[in-house]
């Protein structure tokens, strides 16, 4: 398993090598660099100035170059500075990685927690009401962009109680309770979304588990419904559904820019797309950096899940 | 009754209806509480010299103190509602020429350091990129507001002169705008872009990029008894819908920088108790019509555009009836030097649109253009639904006369550079200027070779006469040139005004004092005098 790991980690350094280049190439060719951004919005263009900027932040260098001085600061754990904010890119990127991670976590958090006992109840319960009116429940998870609800969701509240969760950032070390309050509702939000898959591949994996022999055995051997559902069952039906949850947690990674907008969350997300706009290259780069970071690293630790979830699979072995 | 007894009833009647008529006391204002309020968007940083968008200015201003300031009170910013600030008093001098400030004694900054005269001349030494200035701006926007400063001299520390190439007697407005507060010498200007040192009301307290900017009481104040609130927070929200949840729940006291009516309407409809505070302001939406791209360089197709876009159209379609007409200069009674109201009545657009539209058709025949060769245009917008809206209203007004136009939407942050490179044919803009004052807005968007001239609009003419204008002494003759400035743009159809924007404050009842000038959006948010009755 440990050669496993480290072979798998090995790759992932070059996907990430590939990831950079492909990240680096695109940004410079999206028309406007962060000089012309400064420069011409203040109306004011002394082109010797303008050239002096470029000189000072490296944009006038080759391309080349600049991807080496990158790279070479990124190895040394430097993320370069904002152009746009003039400080370290580090100062504004750290403090909007636990907002989107917290986010990120407790939405699928609450995606497993309502998801899963959604779909084995509605496979346990094939045809019944009940699980007709679980698969409801799903395709509308799933028809409901999560921006959408979260919007509904803040005017019903204000409409109801005339509060919302709060719009400045509370951190769990200051205020847990406000924290959790704050950031329950988005996570359910966007949960929801992520709630009706997993519901759904959890009940097609247990229909087909369920009409397995071997369960069949259990139920002659005497064992009751409970057991052979919650305890033979799921277990084996929980394959693909931890490959999706490793999809789902890169997605909420970075895919969380709107509902991030729409809840005033100061994460990683919502940052991004205001970076791209500003061409403000180190912040750009490097958050995306992360999230290829988070992505490769979801897919690693989704099979090693596998492995343990599932004796029967052996890494490493021929 | 007798006499006596009729007499004394009658004083006492008098007395109580002089007593009930007589105006309420006005409420003494209270000290404490936070004001917690949205800016415009997130400000790229906390320099209002560096920064052309009021994003900055909006948060900035509480920490700043300028030479001088525009009343608060008073609605109408003009010379007479400039008020002291840093400067206790001033005189023009040698015929306009020499600007003398006396400063104020006893100032202190942020950090403790007295403020003398040697801050003032740093600053705009250095703001107006003279040779000898001690520092020098990475972006420095408001540098053309300073080219007719030949000096600043600081004779001793509480006397500033500024030495003058000719007279120009509105530099004071541009002095008290909130685009020129007085930085600190003693701080590298690149630090100011993150942190704040100022002489103004309230401290930085925490400056959260892209969250929130957070400023406390100003002890060592100068203005005795101000400011009355402990701390103003301006929290950054993106969404409109969340900026007006936010108000109606109660997290922000004042909201509606950058709303349109109908979010104002949407919050208080949504909270009755809320108040909705109306205003002109000096934001227009105006049509760029490049004077470089064939076949714009022909006038009849220039006017033929003017003269499709129907503006009753366009005030009861993308404004939704909150907008006032007028020419390049902010519209009467709001604005100082509109043309008269008469006579916008009669600038291109605002006619019988049947018969205008008519005549725009019979201009692009002339000019070569019929139902089977139509003129194809694109307009070009910024992608933020304020402008986008506008524009695909225009796009269907130049349908209407036979362009076939289609809409572009650009997004932000390539948005004035390629305006700039006059990389577009047609495009709808938002203008905003500090000060209500042709010299701010005509030297800005008018002259010959500004980079925020986005038309390409070059006449030699306007530009002596904006010249001409500036150095004018007596008010009623600079107003007859402005106007006369302003009916030859229009003529020209240098950049055709669709109409000046309102501008809302949404606010509880409690928040009091809360300025609005109705004729700049850029010199109000010092907040000194605001207070909560709460």
């Amino acid at each position: 398993m440990r050669g496993y790991i480290v072979k798998r980690l090995l790759i992932a350094l070059v996907t990430l090598v590939g990831m950079s280049m492909v990240i680096f190439v695109l940004l410079r060719l999206a028309p406007g660099n962060i000089v012309d951004v400064l420069f011409e919005s203040a109306g004011y263009v002394d082109q010797a100035d303008k050239k002096q900027l470029e000189r000072e932040l490296g944009v006038d260098r080759p391309i080349a170059v600049q991807y080496a001085r990158w790279v070479g600061e990124l190895a040394q754990g430097d993320l370069g500075k904002s152009y746009r904010y003039d400080m370290p890119a580090w100062k504004i990127i750290k403090p909007r990685l636990p907002v989107t991670l917290e986010l990120a976590v407790l939405a699928l958090l609450f995606s497993i927690l309502f998801g899963v006992p959604c779909g084995v109840v509605s496979a346990a319960q094939q045809n019944r009401p009940i699980d007709y009116a679980l698969r409801v429940l799903s395709l509308a998870g799933l028809s409901m962009p999560s921006f959408w609800l979260g919007m509904v969701i803040i005017l019903l509240f204000v409409r109801a109680v005339g509060w919302i969760p709060s719009v400045t950032y509370v951190s769990p070390f200051d205020d847990l309770r406000a924290n959790l309050w704050q950031f329950i509702v988005p996570a359910m939000a966007v949960g929801y979304r992520s709630s009706a898959l997993i519901m759904r591949i959890t009940r097609s994996a247990m229909l087909e588990v369920l009409r397995e022999d071997y369960i069949r055995t259990a139920r002659a051997k005497g064992q009751g419904t409970r057991a052979v559902v919650w305890h033979h069952a799921l277990k084996n039906a929980g394959l693909p559904v931890i490959t999706l949850l490793g999809i789902e947690f890169a997605f909420l990674i970075g895919g969380l820019v709107v509902t991030e907008t729409v809840f005033n969350l100061p994460g990683v997300a919502r940052y991004l797309v205001d970076a791209i706009q500003f061409r403000d290259y180190p912040v750009v780069q490097n958050l995306t950096m992360f999230i290829a970071i988070v992505v490769v690293l979801a897919n690693l630790a989704v099979d090693v899940v596998y492995a343990w979830v599932d004796p029967r699979i052996k890494y490493g072995q021929a | 009754m007798s006499l006596r007894r009729f007499v004394r009833f009658a004083s006492l009647v008098a007395v109580l209806m002089l007593v009930l008529t007589l105006p309420a006391p006005a409420q003494a204002p209270k000290y404490g509480g936070m004001l917690r309020i949205h800016p415009l968007a997130a400000p790229p940083s906390l320099s209002p010299h560096e920064e052309s968008t009021i994003a900055t200015v909006q948060p900035a201003s509480a920490c700043y103190s300028s030479l001088a300031y525009f009343d608060p009170a008073k609605k109408q910013e003009s010379l007479e509602t400039v008020i002291p600030e840093l400067a206790e008093k001033w005189s023009w001098q040698d015929n306009y020429r020499n600007l003398v400030f006396l400063l104020r004694r006893n100032v202190k900054w942020h950090d403790g350091k007295p403020f003398t005269s040697k801050d003032v001349k740093y600053t705009f030494d250095m703001v107006r990129g003279a040779p000898d200035a001690e520092a020098k701006l990475r972006v420095n926007p408001r540098k053309l507001w300073y080219e007719n400063v030949e000096a600043i001299e600081a004779p001793d520390p509480h006397t500033v002169v500024f030495r003058l190439k000719r007279p120009q007697p509105s530099l004071l407005l541009l002095l008290a705008s909130g685009y020129s507060p007085v930085y600190p010498e003693h701080v590298p200007v690149a630090e100011l872009k993150t942190k704040c040192i100022g002489t103004g009301p309230y401290k930085l307290k925490d400056n959260r990029p892209g969250e929130y900017i957070e400023f406390v009481k100003n002890p060592d104040y100068f203005i005795k008894g101000r400011p009355y609130l402990d701390g103003v927070k301006w929290v950054v929200i993106k969404d409109r819908s969340t900026q007006i949840a936010a108000l109606q729940a109660g997290q922000l006291d004042v909201g509606g920088s950058g709303w349109n009516k109908a979010n104002a309407e949407t919050a208080k409809k949504g909270k009755a108790e809320l108040l909705v505070v109306e205003n002109d302001s000096n934001v227009n939406d105006n049509v760029l019509v490049n004077f470089k791209k064939p076949p714009l360089t022909d006038p009849r197709v220039r006017r033929a555009v003017n003269l499709a876009l129907d503006r009753k159209a366009y005030l009861v379609g993308p404004r939704l009836g909150a907008a006032t007409f007028g020419g390049a200069m902010l519209p009467k009674p709001a604005g100082v030097w509109g043309l008269p109201p008469a006579e916008v009545q009669q600038l291109p657009g605002m006619g019988d649109p049947v018969k205008q539209k008519a005549e725009a058709k019979k201009l692009l025949r002339e000019a070569g253009f019929t139902a089977s060769n139509p003129l194809k245009l694109t307009v070009s917008t910024r992608a933020l639904a304020i402008y986008v809206d506008t524009a695909s209203w225009m796009v269907d007004q130049l349908r209407q006369v036979g362009i076939d136009a289609v809409l572009e939407q650009i997004e932000t942050g390539v948005w004035h550079p390629k305006m700039t490179r006059l990389e577009y044919q047609v495009a709808l803009n938002l203008t905003g200027t500090a000060v209500d004052d042709p010299d701010a807005m005509y030297f800005e968007n008018y002259h010959c070779g500004s980079q925020r001239n986005f038309s390409g609009y070059c006449s030699e003419e306007i530009d002596r006469l904006m010249a001409e204008q500036s150095q004018m002494l007596d008010r009623a003759k600079r107003l007859k040139l402005v106007n006369e400035i302003d009916r030859k743009l229009q003529a020209d159809g240098a950049r055709p005004i669709l109409g000046w924007a309102k501008q809302y404050a949404v606010l509880w009842p409690y928040v009091k004092a809360f300025p609005q000038h109705e004729n700049s959006i850029y010199n109000v948010t010092r907040f000194q005098d605001v207070w909560l009755d709460k």
